[in-house]
């Protein structure tokens, strides 16, 4: 019932307005052609129920025929194709930031994955490992993420120490938080005394003794790259010139 | 008492304009048409006291905005279109000023177009195919 309370008070408030605009119309010529716009609104108004029910809402109808007369009238089909543009570029643009947000978060898990592979199978802990991710074949729409690039930090036997505590933030969390303590006691002993420790400190880092350190370490690490190159190629079946591993100790460099 | 001031401003207007007449036509022109912008504009601030007030009921009471717009288009058209026409139809040129009128029309009768074809829809809907 309350539709038809509306109803009513709609018609009367109409053409209350209608004579209040009659009377405020400047000239006679004018009057004619006013009171016809008037006329058909009210009878508009008074066919709303049938509108609504054929159609939709007759004001929501009205508005919407009013925006379209005057588009047409105007014609701004120019501006509207540039809205459209901007808004389609705005959107491509969103799309780029997710995609590449979601190859990041996509590489961050591989790299998880294969810091576990190469843990369980060689038993080298808190080796770090960053993946490289690109979408492949783009221009024919169907773009499917690659991978392009694995770098992984082995950590070498003596010198491995210090160079690991960056590496854990990658994602070995387990494996890297124990070893991280081992640099605060070399910078210990640097503060106590002067020129032995910082000696040793340069060996750890892996500066001039690093060298013959290395050359020490050259034989067991290259086996651990070969190794986790051969795993890596195995399980995602890599291509091995995008395998890079570098040794913790030469990376400290 | 603006209508004082307006009925002053128009007598003064007229003498000045008969007097002005007879040496510069010209002028003459000029300050009628002054004249009328200033009374129009005088008045503009009443007739938008009228449309805010008729608002402010209609948007209370739950009226819809856009039969309220049409009708305030209607009324804005009518005045400018009536404004311009006696302002030229005072420099003699008639032709003009019904031109201006006629625009008026017809852009009063575009208002009307959205109505009639929306009236027109619904009873083509009721009618049997």
């Amino acid at each position: 019932m309350s539709w038809l309370g509306g109803w009513l008070r709609e018609i009367i408030l109409i053409v209350l307005l209608a004579t209040f605009v009659e009377l405020l119309l400047p000239s006679k010529s004018m009057e004619r052609y006013a009171r016809l716009v008037l006329s058909l609104l009210v009878l508009l108004t008074l066919l709303s129920p049938v509108v609504s029910l054929l159609k939709g809402n007759a004001a929501s109808e009205l508005s919407l025929a009013f925006r379209q007369a005057d588009g047409g009238a105007s014609g701004p089909s120019g501006t509207a194709d540039a809205e459209l543009r901007r808004i389609l570029a705005d959107g491509q643009k969103l799309a780029a930031g997710g995609r590449e947000q979601s190859l990041k978060l996509a590489a961050q898990q591989i790299a998880g994955q294969m810091q576990e592979q190469i843990a369980g199978e060689t038993g080298k802990r808190g080796a770090n490992v960053a993946v490289t991710l690109a979408l492949q074949g783009e221009a024919d729409g169907h773009s499917a993420p690659a991978i392009t690039e694995v770098i992984v930090t082995l950590p070498g036997e003596g010198s491995a120490a210090p160079s690991n505590a960056p590496g854990g933030s990658g994602g070995g969390s387990g494996g890297s938080t124990p070893i991280a303590v081992q640099p605060v006691e070399d910078i210990k002993v640097e503060l106590g005394e002067e020129s032995l420790p910082r000696e040793q400190g340069e060996s750890a880092g892996g500066a001039d003794p690093a060298s013959s350190g290395t050359e020490e370490e050259r034989g067991p690490y290259s086996e651990d790259a070969k190794a986790v190159t051969a795993l890596l190629e195995k399980n995602w079946s890599l291509d091995p010139g995008k395998i890079k591993i570098v040794d913790g100790g030469a990376d400290k460099l | 008492m603006e209508i004082i001031q307006i009925v002053g401003i128009g007598l003064m207007s007229t003498v000045l304009i008969l007097v002005l007449k007879e040496q510069k036509p010209m002028f003459a022109f000029l300050l009628a048409a002054a004249t009328g912008i200033l009374i129009f504009l005088f008045l503009i601030g009443k007739i938008g006291g009228v449309i805010s007030t008729l608002q402010r009921l209609a948007e209370s009471s739950g009226m819809e905005t856009v039969y309220l717009k049409t009708v305030f288009k209607i009324i804005g058209i009518s005045y400018i279109a009536e404004f311009g026409a006696q302002i030229v139809r005072d420099a003699g040129q008639e032709s003009i000023a019904s031109k201006i009128e006629l625009a008026g029309k017809v852009l009063i009768m575009t208002l009307a177009m959205p109505i009639i074809g929306i009236i027109i829809e619904t009873v083509m809907k009721l009618l049997p195919a």
